[in-house]
């Protein structure tokens, strides 16, 4: 089964958002999902630590040498695997991308954002070119606002596409309910359950945006 | 999306997982400053488990009494502690 790398080495910018949202999705369309946990911080471990959504696994503890093992392995059991990296530019990121059939890079829609987010997307290609192998790779900008387009956005994505990168649309909304996964585990759906959860946002909106990306990842990996 | 399982017809594509390729990206990571940033382990040897046990310069005369005595009776320390043991067992 396919083999999904969050990268940025910036950190902040929603790779372990994407990674819930991916795994959550993928899940409730039938799929058996191993996430490793790589990056420190432990996001998903703390998600995975107030419940996971049936169909999901975490794995913590990943390292620079364990990443290609647990990679084949996971891979091996035919599950699909997501694997969350940490926010730095490390030589756990470069094994990682050397085993992924896709990579996303998450990016807000700023400058700084984007140019670091490019040294990721500079390094799957130098990879391609040594490993002798394309590995698909898309940019997904997050944390866009739901109103407007900004000015910023915009030109960042008329960059992005005249320098041929994918560009995954939707774009994740900034939605309350994508940072109260961490506090309430589980999946958007059990949120829009829950009518004791309080998340100060629209959980059915933010369900939609989630499920619209993991569409487009979807497609991606056909 | 519910219902039937959609992604059970997505494959991995094949890609080598051998020393080689990972020695490749290790290289064209470093290259790019993608560093081992793996923490490094406290140097040193590690400290050994706490026995609890009163060290012999905490009362250096009965340290001194103790060895002179398995000395004389030609045992060892550890031997003539365990016989301490025994009688004091025996008495108590």
């Amino acid at each position: 089964m396919p083999v999904i790398v969050l990268a940025s080495p910036k950190g902040g910018v929603g790779k372990s958002t994407c990674a819930v949202l991916l795994a959550s999705e993928f899940a409730r369309m039938g799929a058996s999902v191993k996430v490793l946990d790589c990056d420190p911080n432990k996001s998903l471990t703390r998600w995975a630590s107030h419940g996971l959504p049936s169909g999901v696994t975490v794995h913590s503890d990943i390292g620079r040498s364990e990443i290609v093992p647990a990679i084949r392995k996971a891979d091996g059991d035919g599950q699909i695997v997501i694997v969350d990296l940490e926010g730095v530019a490390s030589q756990l990121v470069s094994r990682a991308i050397s085993q992924a059939d896709l990579v996303i890079v998450p990016m807000q829609p700023t400058a700084l954002d984007a140019e670091i987010g490019s040294e990721a997307l500079a390094l799957v290609k130098e990879e391609e070119e040594a490993l002798g192998r394309p590995i698909r790779h898309a940019v997904v900008l997050t944390k866009t606002s739901a109103a407007v387009k900004s000015r910023v956005q915009k030109e960042l994505e008329a960059q992005l596409k005249a320098a041929g990168i994918d560009m995954i649309e939707p774009s994740l909304v900034a939605r309350a309910a994508f940072s109260e996964l961490f506090a309430y585990g589980h999946d958007l759906t059990a949120m829009l359950k829950d009518a004791d959860m309080v998340t100060g946002g629209k959980i059915d909106k933010a369900l939609e945006n989630a499920q619209a990306f993991a569409e487009a990842v979807y497609e991606r990996l056909k | 999306m519910n219902g039937s399982n959609r992604l059970a017809g997505l494959k991995a594509r094949p890609k080598d997982s051998g020393p080689q390729e990972v020695k490749i990206a290790d290289e064209i990571g470093e290259a790019r400053g993608f560093l081992d940033r793996t923490p490094r382990k406290k140097p040193g040897r590690k400290a050994s488990p706490r026995t609890y046990q009163l060290h012999p310069k905490v009362m250096p005369k009965t340290g001194e009494s103790i060895s002179a005595e398995a000395e004389r009776l030609g045992i060892t320390q550890g031997q003539l502690i365990e016989q301490m043991w025994e009688a004091w067992q025996a008495g108590s």
